[in-house]
């Protein structure tokens, strides 16, 4: 679900704008913002959500706008029916966790041994037709190791529950985050634009519509695509028997917003839960690959063209090169986050691009400038 | 006190919007909803607020002041292009009197074809003086046939109308008007 950003809508009178030294730049000021934002990653992360949040809002405040209603009174109802649903989700939900949460240690452990298990009779299976392996001892070596590992399992949830729980309370800004762009977005365009030279100002304008447009295709397509993935993996789970299978689809959906780790993650989780739930039939385990597979392919040959679209995106190489950048520079939460950041920064950068480059347009900033001044200082 | 019965006086920027001809046939509470997608800009005279062969974004409307919309004439090359151009053009050009087709006043628009498509501007437009301009831009203008059509079909109305009394000077103009009636 490696979703890119569209920028071939921007405003190509001239091309001189979009040279190597914007591409370096932008590629230098996404490096940049994303080691900011771990650093202010408490404050990021309900920032992304509530974009994610204003973009799947948005649509109903849209039809109550669309029906006379004002913005205002709008985006306060929709953000209160959201806010309701999510109270009665969460009551509804929270005696069912609070049952789960207490053996919820043993449970991860569970897991973790059937796949195990699954892997050590895999190992065994192989080295049944290949002596060269079975001399090699590499199915107890992986198993050992492995065991070990899955040991110490318990020692490092206790850190990760604690963190979660660290998290929670930021996490409530989303929705008033969300309400407030909803409300108030249109103010900030002014607010903005309004600080713009006259000369700039139309490409300015521009410019904020198109990184509106580029947000709002990339989160209704990921949300878009979060459904048809849920769904897909929920029919094929439910036809193999796994059980819970519309809470697993909805987890590996969830899961695949990040490129590439969280695809991978989400096959693992299903192959660890077939191979525990149905320990004397490995078989389960291979088809529960074979449909996360499948997926994958109607994902990238079907959805994606169907949701976030073929036409945006930036050049492939850039895209897979910056998603290992995002990797390395910031981690899990830049890999999540390099594909808007770049998208948004290459909107910004290819405008600014444009205008810096574009003689008449500084020539006619410099005159406006000119004019000022010789207006300000006319009675002196 | 609480007024319980409000007059229908509208406020003073609402009744300004009001007075401008493209927004004339629009309700209090539709200008209201129109108001927020309005930009306002201010210009000195003789500063350029858009180009000839430019993409055209927005419409504008002349709050207050005077613009001046010129052209090049016919045969004469773009101004990137153009050394060997006389100096008392230039002269002329620098103050904004070449190939002058109008100069607008207060209430009217220009600029008005960029709400229909993206082509490029057909004239040069600059602040004959200190001006401020109402800016409507052109996907404010799409985003209000979509969600409020009411609106934007009244204003498209007015824009017909410009539109049409402009094609009926220049056929007048040109002796071609029986085509028009």
């Amino acid at each position: 679900m490696s979703a890119t950003i569209n920028t071939s809508a921007l405003p190509r009178r001239d091309n001189h704008g979009s040279g190597p030294i914007v591409l370096a730049a932008i590629i230098a000021i996404t490096c940049l913002l994303l080691l900011a934002f771990q650093k202010l990653l408490w404050l990021v992360v309900p920032f992304l959500l509530a974009l994610i949040l204003y973009y799947f809002l948005y649509p109903p405040v849209r039809i109550l706008i669309y029906r006379g209603m004002s913005r205002d009174a709008a985006a306060s109802l929709v953000t209160l029916g959201f806010l309701a649903l999510l109270f009665i989700v969460v009551v509804a939900l929270t005696p069912w966790v609070a049952g789960q949460m207490a053996n919820w240690q043993d449970t991860v452990e569970r897991y973790a041994k059937g796949g195990l298990q699954l892997l050590d009779s895999s190992l065994r299976n192989i080295e049944a037709h290949w002596p060269t392996l079975a001399r090699a001892h590499v199915a107890d070596t992986t198993t050992a190791r492995l065991v070990q590992g899955a040991d110490s399992i318990s020692d490092h949830l206790e850190p990760v529950a604690i963190g979660i729980m660290t998290w929670a309370p930021s996490l409530v800004l989303a929705p008033f985050l969300a309400f407030f762009f909803l409300r108030d977005g249109r103010r900030f365009q002014h607010f903005l634009s309004a600080a713009v030279p006259n000369a700039f100002f139309e490409k300015t304008l521009y410019l904020l519509h198109e990184i509106d447009r580029t947000l709002r295709a990339y989160f209704q397509g990921l949300i878009n695509l979060t459904v048809l993935d849920t769904v897909t993996l929920a029919v094929g789970l439910w036809l193999l028997g796994i059980p819970g299978p519309l809470a697993l689809g909805l987890i590996c959906a969830v899961l695949a917003w990040v490129p590439y780790v969280g695809s991978i993650l989400g096959g693992l989780l299903v192959v660890l839960v077939a191979a525990t739930d149905f320990p004397d039939a490995p078989g389960m385990a291979y088809w529960a690959i074979a449909l996360f597979g499948l997926v994958r392919l109607l994902d990238d040959f079907v959805y994606m063209p169907l949701t976030i679209g073929k036409s945006l995106e930036l050049h492939p190489l850039v895209t897979v090169l910056m998603i290992f950048v995002g990797g390395a520079v910031a981690g899990v939460a830049g890999l999540m986050l390099v594909l808007p950041v770049l998208g948004v920064v290459t909107v910004i950068g290819e405008t600014i691009g444009l205008i810096v480059t574009d003689p008449r347009l500084m020539a006619r900033h410099r005159h406006a400038l000119a004019l000022r001044r010789a207006h300000a200082s006319r009675d002196l | 006190m609480v007024n319980f019965f409000p007059t229908s006086k509208m406020p003073l920027r609402l009744e300004r919007l009001h007075g401008l001809s493209l927004f004339v046939n629009l309700t209090p509470a539709e200008l209201q909803i129109v108001d927020g997608l309005l930009h306002e800009r201010d210009y000195l005279e003789g500063e350029v607020i858009f180009d000839e062969g430019e993409e055209g974004q927005a419409i504008y409307i002349i709050a207050s002041g005077e613009v001046l919309i010129s052209r090049h004439e016919a045969g004469t090359a773009v101004r990137a292009v153009q050394p060997a151009v006389d100096e008392s053009r230039l002269l002329r050009r620098r103050h904004g009197d070449f190939g002058r087709v109008a100069q607008l006043g207060a209430g009217t628009f220009f600029g008005e074809l960029a709400l229909l498509d993206n082509s490029p501007r057909s004239a040069q437009a600059r602040a004959a003086s200190a001006c401020q301009l109402i800016v409507f831009f052109r996907d404010d203008f799409v985003g209000l046939l979509d969600t409020h059509v009411r609106i934007a079909s009244k204003i498209s109305r007015q824009l017909a109308c410009h539109l049409g009394t402009r094609m009926r000077n220049m056929a007048l103009s040109v002796g071609a008007h029986h085509h028009l009636l």
